[in-house]
């Protein structure tokens, strides 16, 4: 995919209105990241995955479909991909208000941007539902 | 609001999302260093603060590189890939006998681990993905009614020879790893086999590129 995409769209700002520790986070991933028993993502793939903050994040299974990245450091970390050890830090620390009870992972490879709007549509009313206030973005 | 870590600088210049901190780490770290909570909540912490920037977008570049392994720094491979197969010796028979090898290694990175591993995304055991990928390649054939099974236990091979490579604590060196997988294994020479047999396909070349990266093939 080229490195170059146009803007989706008219650019959106929201002011921010509250400090970072009065904020509820969740936390957005590409790197496809999935618990084993839910499906794989498919070779190309818009749809997402909730991944519960209750469930343990070590147990989460990777399956993007690039191989143009290495593995090895997300074997080693989970935190390095999907830093929800960090996150729970910053909430005990009172650095942030509180994280989210849901999380969720996209598969970043192979669709323009676009191809996601209806999913991410999904997933921007799934946080309202669930009181989020900022999201945490990682690729992979 | 959103904020975003970006690992390719391009990308967030054309897209202009609201706010972004572009980081210089390799491609599968966005947040830098293995274990190393410090450096991550550095990372953190500069993503958190765009989100009190008063207006937008905001694209901030990331001061820290992340420390690189440097070839001694990493344990010894445990594994010797050396030892020549008979010529005689089925793609298969060559791939379970290394499995083998890296069996008690990749137990032993479970351990250090804690029971934590990437393998699983196919559904089959190591065993049973190694026999179906070996006898496909002792018959010449490529899996088509079966590309997503292939494409997971490609990736779960992969990952399992990985974990075994990296059962030893240590800072690891990823062209070092990359270099070894590829070009000392049997299993890695049996996927540029697959990707040479995809990539001559008519329909099926996609394939090769979604199981070999291209800068590993000679």
């Amino acid at each position: 995919m080229s490195k170059v995409q146009p803007p989706l769209g008219p650019k959106v700002w929201t002011h921010p209105n509250r400090e970072t520790a009065e904020l509820r986070i969740a936390l957005i991933t590409t790197a496809g990241l999935h618990f084993r028993d839910a499906p794989a993502f498919e070779f190309i793939d818009s749809t997402f995955r909730p991944i519960s903050a209750s469930e343990d994040a070590n147990s989460l299974v990777m399956s993007h479909s690039s191989v143009n990245f290495d593995k090895a450091g997300f074997a080693e970390d989970v935190n390095l991909v999907f830093p929800i050890d960090r996150f729970r830090e910053l909430e005990a620390a009172g650095k942030i208000g509180s994280l989210a009870e849901i999380h969720y992972s996209f598969m970043g490879a192979g669709l323009s941007p676009e191809a996601y709007e209806t999913s991410a549509s999904q997933v921007a009313g799934l946080l309202k539902q669930d009181k989020v206030d900022a999201v945490f973005l990682t690729p992979v | 609001m959103t904020t975003a870590i970006s690992l390719v600088r391009e990308n967030a210049e054309s897209m202009q999302p609201p706010r972004t901190l572009w980081v210089s780490f390799p491609l599968g770290r966005p947040l830098g260093k293995p274990d190393d909570a410090a450096f991550q909540h550095r990372v953190i912490d500069a993503a958190l603060k765009l989100l009190s920037a008063p207006s937008g977008p905001v694209l901030a570049d990331f001061p820290e590189d992340a420390p690189p392994a440097g070839l001694s720094d990493a344990p010894a491979c445990p594994v010797s890939f050396s030892k020549p197969s008979k010529d005689t010796d089925s793609w298969k028979t060559k791939l379970l006998d290394e499995l083998q090898t890296l069996v008690p290694w990749h137990d032993l990175g479970l351990r250090r681990r804690a029971g934590r591993s990437l393998v699983g995304v196919s559904g089959l055991s190591m065993t049973e993905n190694i026999e179906k990928l070996g006898t496909l390649l002792d018959n010449e054939t490529l899996p088509i009614t079966e590309l997503k099974w292939f494409k997971s236990a490609i990736e779960d091979t992969k990952v399992f020879y990985l974990e075994a490579l990296t059962a030893q604590p240590g800072h690891y060196n990823q062209e070092q790893l990359e270099k070894l997988f590829w070009h000392e294994t049997a299993l890695g020479a049996a996927i540029l086999k697959f990707n040479d047999m995809f990539a001559a396909h008519t329909t099926l070349s996609y394939m090769a590129r979604i199981i070999t990266p291209r800068r590993v093939l000679p």
